[in-house]
């Protein structure tokens, strides 16, 4: 009897875990490769995604309890922090960086601008101790998340039962990024072939696979790969990027290729979001290279693109816009969590 | 009835292997808690936090692999009592003429994301601007610093090549239940000149040559 008993219970725990595991993730296109991340160590859930999206917008995580990762990505720019050159965080510090666009998160090996970040299960530690970001801890989170009127709720609906550890946190804060899927551009449209690209984008398709694929690889627009694109090193900041990490001076001016998908909201532009217009960002690789020891060899000779053919790459980049990544429903701050609270 | 509740000693209790890891500090300074100590002649120090990994411990028999402890991952803190105590059950009584144990932790569960139990970030023993373990703490104020409250600090980790500060320790030891492994903090802060060095936080070289002094500092003391 109890033998059978453990079987169903076996039995009904498989099948949730089908359930869950398979359905959230099965959302992006047959031409994606595999992704990077191993779902079997965080198997998604709709719970544990519904508690990922409720921390990504809740302010508890900073230290005064009014950044929330949010701030620094909101989904209409792709989840970019626009308008500034550099993010500000808590109590408006200036950090060192444009905060990155977060999409297709699941296909990158490493995190940050320079790598420093080795999984995306631990990202969010990185701002969330910044003293310019959050400055909070994440001993300190759990004690809040604790002590709150609605998190013991969440973590028992995701994991089973209340107990909330720096692991579950960091667990489900990955299950929501995980669900930022932009695959749903009119370049995706004319990938399925249900749509066709006007002359003007297929001549800057042309031009897009001529001149930036090597870096910028479909469909994701990146390699993945950090590469010294040659900009000339800002003095202020006097930022090395990857060689901060790695102490070695090959990777010296190497920062991460990011993904071009959403380009036209995720602005300002490169580690420092010098460049405000994609125009400046061509104009760069026309005319504005710097030639170092470390520069990316795809770079050494400048690309050539006439102003007409400027624009029509402009046009095939403005393709790369996904409106339902955007305004994508599932993303929106929790408000029905939030305002559950506040009637209490 | 009363048969049935009386606590019989199992096999695995019998084949157990206690574990305890002492600090040993200066001759004038017992606890860490000790608050009262105080820095007067040159050369005093005083300890506020020692904390380490003990990870990955195996046995060998005649360089033959016996037993190897699974999820091994021990956080030793010398201000959190019975921390540096652990026991080891196993069925089978274990043959053995070597223990080898880590201290810090691997490079592949450093890459392996957010993990539980001893290796969750909520214990302080994970850096966040940068992906990786801190496998060995200590914290400090010492006569020898000219530093701010004569504070010395050294967070030691790095994962990945070529500043890897892992260390594997092995002792020749035989058959012991009760292994006693000393931390001698005293000798490790005379290996070095923490007046010309009071800090390392992050990995590298520093961080390397100072893993391989707290390997140096650790004894297995024959029961």
């Amino acid at each position: 009897m109890r033998k059978k008993v453990l079987i169903l219970l076996l039995l009904s725990v498989t099948i949730l875990a089908f359930r869950s595991s398979d359905k959230p993730f099965s959302d992006y296109p047959s031409y994606f490769p595999k992704p990077v991340y191993d779902f079997s160590k965080n198997p998604l859930s709709p719970e544990k995604i519904l508690l990922g999206r409720v921390l990504f917008y809740d302010p508890l995580l900073s230290r005064n309890n009014m950044i929330s990762c949010a701030s620094c990505h909101s989904q209409f720019s792709a989840f970019t922090h626009i308008d500034h050159a550099l993010s500000h965080g808590i109590e408006d510090k200036i950090g060192f960086r444009n905060s990155p666009a977060l999409m297709n998160l699941a296909w990158q090996k490493l995190f940050m601008r320079d790598g420093a970040v080795n999984h995306l299960d631990v990202q969010a530690l990185a701002p969330i101790s910044n003293p310019v970001e959050m400055d909070e801890n994440i001993a300190h989170v759990v004690d809040k998340l604790k002590r709150s009127p609605i998190y013991p709720k969440l973590f028992s609906a995701a994991f089973g039962d209340s107990v909330i550890t720096g692991e579950r946190t960091l667990k489900a804060i990955s299950q929501f990024m995980l669900t930022l899927i932009s695959a749903n551009a009119k370049y995706d449209s004319v990938m399925r072939k249900e749509a066709v690209f006007t002359a003007q984008e297929n001549s800057g398709y042309l031009l897009f696979k001529k001149n930036c694929t090597a870096c910028h690889k479909e469909p994701l627009f990146t390699n993945d790969e950090f590469m010294n694109n040659g900009l000339p090193v800002d003095t202020s900041l006097n930022d090395f990027g990857r060689y901060r990490v790695t102490k070695n001076p090959s990777d010296s001016l190497k920062f991460k290729v990011p993904s071009l998908r959403n380009i036209e909201f995720s602005y300002p532009y490169m580690h420092d979001g010098r460049f405000k217009r994609i125009a400046e960002v061509l104009n760069h690789y026309t005319n504005g290279v710097n030639k170092s020891a470390t520069l990316a060899p795809e770079l050494a000779q400048p690309i050539v693109l006439t102003t007409n053919e400027k624009i029509d790459l402009t046009a095939f980049l403005l393709t790369l816009t996904d409106k339902s990544f955007l305004f994508n429903p599932n993303f929106f701050y929790p408000k029905e969590i939030f305002l559950s609270t506040a009637k209490d | 009835m009363l048969l049935f509740v009386v606590p019989v000693f199992t096999v695995a209790q019998v084949n157990a292997i206690k574990f305890k890891v002492l600090p040993y500090y200066s001759p004038y300074q017992n606890t860490i808690s000790d608050t009262s100590f105080e820095l007067k002649s040159k050369g005093d120090y005083k300890i506020d936090v020692l904390r380490f990994y003990i990870s990955n411990i195996r046995f060998f028999n005649k360089d033959l692999l016996v037993y190897q402890e699974q999820n091994s991952f021990h956080l030793c803190d010398a201000a959190i009592p019975n921390s540096n105590r652990f026991l080891m059950r196993q069925s089978e009584k274990i043959v053995y003429d070597k223990l080898q144990f880590d201290i810090g932790i691997d490079s592949i569960t450093n890459v392996s994301g957010a993990l539980g139990g001893a290796l969750d970030p909520t214990n302080g023993m994970y850096w966040t601007w940068q992906s990786g373990y801190i496998n060995f703490k200590l914290e400090g104020r010492s006569t020898s610093c000219n530093t701010r409250n004569n504070e010395f600090q050294f967070h030691i980790g790095g994962y990945a090549a070529p500043f890897s500060s892992l260390q594997t320790l092995s002792f020749n030891t035989t058959n012991q239940r009760d292994i006693v492994l000393v931390i001698d903090v005293n000798q490790l802060l005379n290996s070095m000149d923490i007046s010309k060095q009071s800090h390392i936080m992050s990995p590298g070289k520093e961080a390397v040559d100072f893993s391989k002094i707290i390997a140096r500092s650790f004894r297995c003391i024959p029961q």
